[in-house]
């Protein structure tokens, strides 16, 4: 079973998810901001009629909200039955990968530590395996502390 | 196979739901078939299913009662309460299993023989009982199951998924509205739309409709934990539902299930005497335990009503004190409302002992919690020592609720109306803003609240505007009142509310979120998480209710109750109600003048009118009728309109004239009549003096006193009798009016006044008593009982 994955870049570094994590990938459009909550909220947008929570996952990683001009893709996942964007800088591709997930090596930044489940190949480069749910799951832990 | 076992699952938990009531039921009376034919079908599928399935232990307690219960239905054995109870048990039981099954936990085997044996061990039959109407069940069943809709299962998510359908067709059609509304308009296109439009609103209808469900469901599980409770308590309670066809939103069913249990339990535990008691106190053995569910508007009512020993709430009130919530003095402040308003307290219980059932401290609080986190209303209606009666109010349905769309920051906000007490712009009048030590005070007719600017709380920039601000008075879950400001108030819409993701949820200022039609999403806003992040005092509440309600009191003061009506001339103005003895409709006949003071004829009487003369032009006069105490005036009015609340002092005060100064009632400015001028203006010697007592006239035949005298003295409010009295009831205070020389002769066997009247201006005699029949000043002084000289 190869199984696909979506390649993309956040905060700089390449990542790859797991396709079934994955369940669209849109362009953002208005966003309505969320006031009092943290910076990795970037607000609320519908699409259709559903109403996405939009995650600044880059955030999340380094701290820095990405501003309103550079937000342009999010790949939609559905965790515990809301539907929540994860801002990507960009999209690579769509493949499945032969070789399979392989076991993280070296020392990884305390920032992803949390995010990361693996390394991926992808033509020739090694890809950050992240899990999305881990994200908003990790997102809600700040807030309640 | 999972598949199998999962409808099974689902379909066991179902019926065992609906059928708990069925076998109370059925206990009350063993003789219906019905029933007991729906129970034994119950355990039969049970047991056919599991043994397909493979469930070993559901096949033998399903078997065994299955067993038992065939053979009461053969007659072979009596129904008493420990063969229900077992039969209860193994329900029960199936149910743990079944949960068990679903959640893939262990099965803990230890209780099933236990539960066995006391099926078996129950009433096997002696010959003699045996019962005379164990007819056989066949005939029966053929009536039972006829009327049950059909139904199918359906999992939830694809209702989800339709009504995101539909809410995107709605979408899609509110923009086919815009675009076509840009272009030339087509009679085809857009009656083709407007049919579309009609069914997609029909649609969303009629799929909103799937959320419904029954009230019964909430009472399914009643009927036995009041037969269960009712029996370990040792209280005999009779069990009213009513209104269990009422629909009601699925989600809000789940959220009223625990507050509604909480609430019987307590009527239960605490409200309905034991037997004894009862007996004791003159009430029947039986408590009379009812729930109806009705619906009213779009809410639906809930109310549960015990006939038990209600709420002591002298004894609340104590324990209040005694647990150091509460000084003596502001107990002694404390109304009867506010008194039981203290069971809403965490921890304040007037259970003495802790029991299984409740009494625990956890309590009310919470149930009172619950029903106001979905927008409901809580209220207690105590009769102590004969009953209580508790109404739960919730919306319909959790999704749509009106809301107003408010602005802050830039940005759009929807906050529930049910929240919002009212509304005022920050340069009204009646509200006063006082900054202190950084806290903002919003004082509104006297009342101080707390003021918190909404862009302060999210962290938005506060925009500077031309326009004033809008201060919205909120009510909050919990807690007391607070004054929201916000840079204005936009509209009111029907919202349509979703909930919002646990990241948005986290930060404890939403509700949920709303998707407008114009496709922005905007988020609900929660009142008492806004005060609660925004630091007002929450932890405090149970210190400051009671100096909140005594503020409120003197608010209350300093308000009056007022009419407000229209002049003759037009103005609306205000009077205090106080005064104001009764508001009645008069004759414009009724209305008389007298130089320039102006009377009405009431009940023989001649009242002042306030005011001077008036000329009316209809037939009915709208009259109010004042009274100092002493004194009564009327006061004729074109129109009363309504009672409103006005400051005790007028918002703009004139110290002189007929107008005590302005009052502002709803954003209406209106004269305020000043009491004190109304009644000084009255002439000295009010008519109403003069006016008592009544007139015999003595010459009934007589053309001038029928048609000149009397007229004059009922003008001036005397009652006027032609001839005296055949009873000879004649008061002494009465005023005998005669022109012949039998006046003497009237004096001698009346022993009242006498007046003689002469015909000729000139008296006949030096020492004649008699007044010259013109002479209406002397006429007047007789009728005051004054100075005119009258026969002894």
């Amino acid at each position: 079973m190869t199984e696909l994955y979506l390649f993309a870049t956040l905060a700089g570094t390449r990542i790859a998810v797991r396709s079934q994590e994955v369940e669209a990938v849109v362009k953002l459009t208005d966003i309505s901001p969320v006031p009092g909550t943290g910076a990795h909220i970037a607000g609320l947008s519908a699409l259709r009629s559903r109403v996405l929570t939009i995650v600044d996952a880059a955030a999340l990683i380094d701290g820095q909200a990405t501003p309103a001009d550079r937000r342009s893709l999010a790949i939609i996942c559905n965790v515990a039955g809301h539907s929540y964007g994860m801002m990507v800088d960009a999209i690579a591709d769509i493949c499945a990968v032969p070789e399979g997930e392989l076991p993280l090596r070296g020392r990884i930044d305390p920032a992803w530590a949390c995010f990361a489940d693996g390394i991926v190949d992808y033509l020739g480069e090694p890809h950050l395996l992240v899990k999305l749910a881990r994200f908003i799951e990790g997102a809600a832990l700040p807030q309640a502390a | 196979m999972d598949e199998l076992l999962q409808e099974f699952i689902s379909e066991t938990q179902e019926t065992l739901e609906a059928l708990a009531g069925e076998v109370i039921a059925w206990e009350a009376d063993p003789g219906d078939h019905d029933r007991l034919d729906a129970i034994f079908r119950f355990f039969h599928t049970v047991k056919g299913s599991c043994g397909f399935l493979n469930l070993p232990r559901f096949e033998r307690l399903s078997h065994a009662a299955e067993d038992v219960l065939s053979e009461i239905r053969a007659g072979k054995r009596t129904i008493d309460p420990a063969t229900v109870n077992a039969v209860l048990g193994i329900m029960d039981r199936i149910g743990q299993l079944t949960e068990a099954v679903a959640s893939g936990a262990a099965l803990p085997n230890a209780d099933d023989e236990f539960l066995l044996a006391a099926l078996s061990a129950t009433g096997l039959l002696r010959e003699e009982e045996l019962p005379l109407d164990a007819a056989p069940a066949e005939p029966a069943r053929s009536g039972g199951a006829v009327a049950a809709p059909r139904t199918i299962r359906l999992p939830l998510s694809l209702i989800d998924q339709l009504m995101n359908g539909v809410s995107d067709m709605v979408l899609a059609r509110n923009e086919l509205a815009r675009k076509l509304r840009d272009r030339s308009a087509d009679p085809e296109l857009d009656s083709a739309f407007e049919r579309l439009s009609t069914c997609v609103a029909d649609m969303r209808d009629a799929i909103s409709k799937t959320r419904m469900q029954r009230v019964e469901r909430l009472f399914a599980a009643i009927p036995r934990m009041v037969r269960d409770l009712g029996r370990d308590l040792g209280k005999r309670i009779d069990l009213v539902l009513e209104g269990g066809d009422v629909e009601m939103d699925r989600e809000m069913v789940e959220m009223v299930v625990d507050p509604l249990t909480h609430i019987v339990r307590n009527s239960i535990d605490h409200g309905i005497e034991t037997p004894e008691a009862r007996r004791a106190a003159g009430k029947p053995e039986a408590g009379r335990l009812t729930l109806e569910a009705r619906q009213s508007g779009n809410q639906i009512v809930i109310a549960i009503t015990d006939d038990g020993a209600g709420i002591d709430s002298g004894r609340l009130v104590q324990k209040a004190i005694v647990e150091g919530r509460l000084t003596p003095e502001a107990a002694q402040r404390m109304d009867e409302q506010a008194r039981l308003d203290l069971i809403f307290q965490p921890g304040l219980s007037t259970a003495d002992r802790v029991t299984a059932i409740s009494g625990r401290g956890v309590g009310m609080d919470v149930v009172r919690a619950n029903i106001e986190r979905i927008g409901g209303v809580i209220t207690l209606e105590n009769q102590n020592g004969s009953g209580l009666r508790i109404t739960l109010r919730v919306p319909l349905t959790l999704t749509i609720i009106p809301g107003l769309i408010i602005r802050a920051g830039g940005l759009h906000f929807a906050v529930p109306r049910a929240a919002v007490v009212e509304i005022l712009h920050d340069n009204n009048e009646m509200l006063k803003i006082a900054r202190i030590g950084g806290a903002q005070i919003a004082t509104i007719r006297a009342r101080r609240h707390s003021l918190i600017d909404l862009e302060d709380v999210l962290g938005l920039p506060l925009i500077p505007q031309q326009a004033p601000r809008a201060i919205m008075v909120v009510r909050s879950a919990s807690g007391a009142p607070f004054a929201l400001g916000v840079a204005a108030v936009d509209n009111h819409e029907e919202l349509v509310i979703r909930p919002a993701s646990p990241l948005v949820m986290a930060s404890g200022l939403y509700a949920g979120m709303t998707l407008p039609d114009n496709g922005q999403p905007m988020l609900l806003l929660d009142a008492g998480g806004l005060a609660q992040v925004a630091g007002l005092a929450q932890g405090g509440e149970a210190w400051e209710a009671p100096a909140a309600s005594t503020a409120e009191e003197q608010g209350r003061v300093d308000m009056i109750a007022a009419l407000r009506f229209e002049e003759l001339t037009g103005e609306r103005r205000l009077l205090a109600l106080s005064l104001i003895e009764r508001v009645e409709d008069l004759d414009a006949s009724l209305f008389g003048q007298s130089g320039s003071h102006a009377y009405v004829r009431l009940e023989g009487r001649l009242v002042p009118v306030a005011g001077g003369p008036y000329r009316f032009d209809s037939g009915k006069v709208a009259a109010l009728r004042l009274r100092d105490g002493a004194r009564e005036i009327c006061y004729p009015v074109a129109q009363v309109c309504d009672i409103v609340e006005m400051p005790a002092v007028p918002d703009l005060v004139a110290m002189h004239g007929l107008l005590s100064g302005v009052a502002v009632i709803d954003g209406e400015h209106l004269e305020v009549i000043s009491p004190f001028a109304l009644f000084a203006t009255l002439p000295d010697e009010p008519v109403a003096e003069i006016a008592r007592g009544r007139c015999v006239l003595t010459d009934t035949n007589d053309g001038w006193t029928r048609e000149i005298l009397a007229p004059l003295l009922r003008q001036a409010g005397q009652e006027v009798l032609f001839g005296l009295p055949d009873d000879g009831a004649i008061d002494p205070a009465d005023i005998l009016f005669c022109s012949g020389a039998d006046a003497d002769f009237a004096a001698a066997i009346t022993g009242c006044r006498v007046v003689r009247l002469r015909a000729s201006p000139r008296p006949a005699e030096p020492d004649d008593g008699s007044i010259y029949r013109y002479d209406q000043d002397a006429l007047m002084a007789v009728l005051s009982g004054g100075t005119g000289r009258m026969s002894r």
